[in-house]
Formats: structure tokens, sequence, C-alpha cells
């Protein structure tokens, strides 16, 4: 019996990480901003370099961004030579990429990817 | 009609707020011509100094906010009941 459920158990961790690898190598669209349908829950267990990963995609994507100028700490305004508005967008492309709404208060603050 | 030059926070207010409201709407068309359209509305106006076209452009731009709301209400109870091919999840057409 105690040999049955270990195995249970062994057998089940892998299904495990195969639905995570699964979700993590979902196609985010060739513009990265594009809707993704999942649904939040399934982001609730980012890892860091998973986060900074999608950050850089979505801003990568940006149109007048050249994607060879973006890193980590690249600051939007004063390195990619982007404007206020350009900024806004930035922010509501993030939102839309984690399905998340940031307060307008925090929105004027986001002005770098170091800051986030 | 009184004119007063809006602050730079208010104008991002209501860029973001046009933004927002852009994305409510449920046709893929609706949606992506609003966002379009203030995108490109706040860009061509971005050069403007004059305080009278500034301050005619925000009061514009407030008006159609309004309108953007109201349209994307009206619109969610007459939404598309087929969704557009460009709503369409990417990895299910590659």
């Amino acid at each position: 019996m105690a040999l049955r459920a270990a195995i249970l158990r062994h057998v089940r961790v892998p299904v495990k990480t195969l639905t995570l690898t699964g979700r993590k190598s979902q196609p985010w669209g060739p513009n990265g901003a594009s809707l993704r349908f999942l649904s939040s829950h399934g982001d609730d267990h980012l890892s860091k370099d998973e986060v900074i990963e999608r950050v850089l995609s979505v801003i990568k994507s940006f149109p007048k961004v050249d994607p060879s100028q973006v890193t980590p700490d690249v600051h939007f305004q004063k390195d990619l030579g982007l404007d206020s508005l350009d900024n806004v967008e930035i922010v509501m492309a993030l939102e839309e990429e984690f399905k998340l709404e940031i307060p307008d208060k925090e929105a004027d603050k986001i002005d770098s990817i170091g800051y986030l | 009609m009184a004119k007063v030059v809006p602050a730079r926070s208010e104008v991002l207010f209501l860029f973001r707020s046009l933004l927002r409201t852009a994305r409510q709407f449920s046709d893929y068309n609706i949606r992506e011509y609003t966002k379009r359209r203030t995108i490109d509305g706040f860009r061509q106006n971005r050069t403007l100094s004059d305080p009278d076209s500034i301050a005619s452009a925000f009061s514009h731009g407030k008006a159609q906010l309004e309108i953007a709301k109201r349209q994307a209400v009206v619109y969610s109870l007459y939404a598309p009941k087929v969704k557009s091919i460009m709503d369409l999840k990417p990895c299910n057409t590659v």
C-alpha cells in the first residue's frame, strides 16, 4: 500500500512539470503585446526570470524600440528615445501581457525596466 | 468657454483613460480602431503650443472619452457572436 502511494506520488510529479513547461512555452503571438487568453490563475507562480523575460519581450515588440538596445536596466525616455505617450503605451501593453491593472499613480512612476 | 490649459498629468490621464476604455470593446475592429485613433490623435497634437488649441484639443478628447465609454456599454449589449479571426489564439492558427 505504501509502495503504491509512493509510486502514485512519483508518477504525478512529472505530469505537473509537464503542464508547467507547456504553459511556459505558450507562444505569445507575433507582437508580444497581443492578448493571451489564459486566465490569470495560471500566472500566479511566475519566476522572476520569467517575468523579466516577458517584460523584455513586450518592450522589444514595441514598434519604436530598437530591440537590440533593450536591456534589463534601460530607461525608456532617456535611453530609448521614447516620450511620455510611449511610456503610457508600454505600461498598457504590460498590463495586457500580465492581465493586471496598474493604478495611475503607480503607472506614472514606471519609467524604466529597472523600476519594474 | 473657459480655456484652461491642462496639466501634463491630466493629458496623460486622459490618454490612459481612452486606452483603457478602448480595451473594453468586444469587437476587434472597434477596439483596435479606438486604440489607434487615440494614439494617433495624441501624437498629432503633441506639438501644439497655443494655449487655446491645447485646451480645445483636450476638451475634444474628453468628449471623445465620454462617447467611447458610452459606446463601450452599448456595443457590449450587441457584441458580435463570432470573434474576428484576428482575435483567435495564435497557437490555433499556426
